[in-house]
């Protein structure tokens, strides 16, 4: 029992776990991420491939209590406790949703500069899944 | 578009039904619903059902409503089940009122059910979030009450707001669910029991959490001008209104402020030619504390980021001018998620007929808000008697 994100699904979106891979539109050069069908702004359908910096501020937090945690989850929760989950307002102007790590939970602030990082999400279908954390920005 | 009333609202008792599964408390509900039509009715001449339900655990996913109506011998009507989440009872009452509005139908059942404690506690932690964003959100590891503290975090960072004005929304609603028969909990709580309850999504608690129910709730819905066929009390659906939005959070401008109900609210008062002002009561959508402040706000009966000092001077309370969630509402009262869109249409009933006992309120224009997901999607209504 997860969160089904089948490996096909996740292979789809690799772009997206594995790196910042966001899209710019061609009209108006509103950058969303993750991809959007249509432009968040203006609605257009075209757009053009762009990196992000993967670098960004914390918008909001969470601190997610053990005994909660969704049961994909329970491992981490078990191993370390209390973990932190938050929105990170990238620098190029999309919100994307993510746990922090390496930080104490009690020194998370909003606003605080954070960066990406590849870790360890979860486990499924008996496979590891890799995908982006944040962190403090100048680790 | 016709003008529509509900002549009949009952529900199940809210809780924990070890002996019922979904087809029991329907008929309860369906029963309760029935026994609340003064002159009676004859279910044989329902023509259409519109059944809100997430399908929680998956009992009966398929043709749910169908399973349901057909267990009371009402078969060859057209039902269906709505699913929004925890709207789903507010999108099917907003199907029904259309169904009669447009003409099509002329005595249509809204019902919601859900059975959540039947759950392993596995199972209810996946299917409890399943109603945000799958892909991101869920991946982060959050919680469905880590997406509410999200926005509470927020909310308290960009307004004068403190977190104990959170747990002042927990007092009030069990203030009132003790004085409801049919809440899960019936009891009161201290300010210091519900700041100090145990952390389950830092910045809310326990407290600041709805439970998970049993339930079913069930309204008839007719054309107001044959509303007096059924009773001499009816009740008026005047303004009604849905809404949707981004399932995440990290994709809306904002995330203390709900643009679904902004827009389910805008509809259904211009329908109505009200105001906020001219509500008199409403039972809004408290699935956790911080929900009922941002509803108090996006409803219009405060401005933004002033919500917090409707709870902290006592205004919502039932003896204030602006009396919310006279039930104890979803926190107290608690949260069938299918079925908590129709409940609320139970307590406005009672309410606007007079039949609401120990908590019964003043007032001939009420408000029910329902929310799904956290925000992905809402309804308003509007109802009003003849003064």
């Amino acid at each position: 029992m997860g969160a089904h994100i089948s490996i096909p699904m996740y292979e789809r979106t690799v772009g997206q776990r594995l790196a910042f891979e966001g899209e710019r539109c061609t009209d108006c050069g509103t950058v969303a991420f993750p991809p959007k069908g249509a432009c968040p702004d203006c609605r257009n359908d075209e757009f053009e491939t762009v990196d992000l910096s993967g670098t960004g501020t914390v918008y909001s937090h969470t601190v997610l209590s053990p005994g909660g945690a969704p049961p994909e989850f329970a491992g981490q929760a078990r191993a370390e406790g209390r973990y932190v989950a938050a929105i990170v307002e990238l620098d190029e102007g999309p919100r994307i949703t993510a746990q922090l790590t390496d930080i104490d939970p009690e020194t998370v602030e909003i606003g605080m500069p954070v960066s990406g990082r590849i870790r360890r999400i979860y486990e499924e279908e008996g496979v590891v899944r890799y995908g982006f954390k944040f962190g403090p920005a100048d680790d | 578009m016709r003008d529509v009333a509900i002549v009949g609202a009952g529900q199940t008792p809210y809780g924990d039904h070890p002996e019922a599964g979904i087809k029991e408390l329907f008929a309860s509900a369906f029963g309760a619903m029935a026994d609340s039509v003064d002159r009676g009715f004859d279910a044989t001449a329902l023509d259409a059902a519109y059944v809100g339900s997430l399908g929680v655990g998956g009992s009966q996913l398929g043709i749910t409503g169908a399973s349901l109506t057909s267990h009371l011998g009402l078969t060859g009507l057209p039902v269906q089940r709505v699913e929004n989440a925890c709207a789903s009872g507010g999108f099917a009452l907003l199907d029904a009122v259309h169904a009669v509005g447009s003409g099509a139908s002329d005595a249509v059942l809204a019902a919601g059910v859900e059975k959540m404690l039947d759950l392993s506690g596995d199972r209810s932690k996946y299917w409890l979030g399943v109603s945000g964003d799958t892909e991101y959100e869920r991946l982060a590891g959050m919680t469905f009450a880590g997406v509410y503290a999200i926005a509470a975090r927020r909310y308290l960072h960009e307004t004068d707001a403190e977190r104990e004005h959170l747990s002042r929304v927990a007092v009030k609603n069990h203030e009132n669910g003790a004085v409801n028969p049919k809440a899960q909990f019936q009891r009161e709580v201290s300010l210091e029991r519900a700041t100090g309850a145990p952390e389950i999504a830092a910045p809310l608690n326990l407290y600041d959490a709805c439970p998970t129910t049993d339930g079913a709730a069930c309204a008839l819905v007719v054309p107001a001008d044959e509303a007096r066929e059924y009773t001499d009390d009816p009740v008026y659906v005047t303004g009604f209104g849905g809404g949707s939005d981004h399932l995440a959070l990290h994709d809306r401008e904002t995330i203390t402020s709900l643009s679904a109900v902004r827009e389910a609210a805008e509809a259904a008062y211009d329908r109505a030619d009200k105001t906020p002002e001219d509500v008199d009561f409403a039972e809004v959508h408290d699935c956790f504390t911080i929900a009922e402040l941002l509803a108090y706000e996006d409803l219009g009966f405060a401005d933004r980021g002033e919500g917090w000092r409707l709870i902290a001077e006592g205004r919502t309370r039932r003896d204030g001018d602006l009396p919310v969630n006279t039930s104890g509402g979803l926190k107290a009262k608690g949260h069938p998620l299918g079925a908590t869109g129709i409940g609320q249409v139970v307590e406005v009933f009672d309410q606007l007929r007079g039949d609401a006992g120990d908590r019964q309120v003043d007032g001939d224009v009420a408000l029910s808000h329902n929310v799904g997901g956290s925000g992905g999607a809402a309804t308003v209504f509007i109802y009003e008697v003849d003064a």
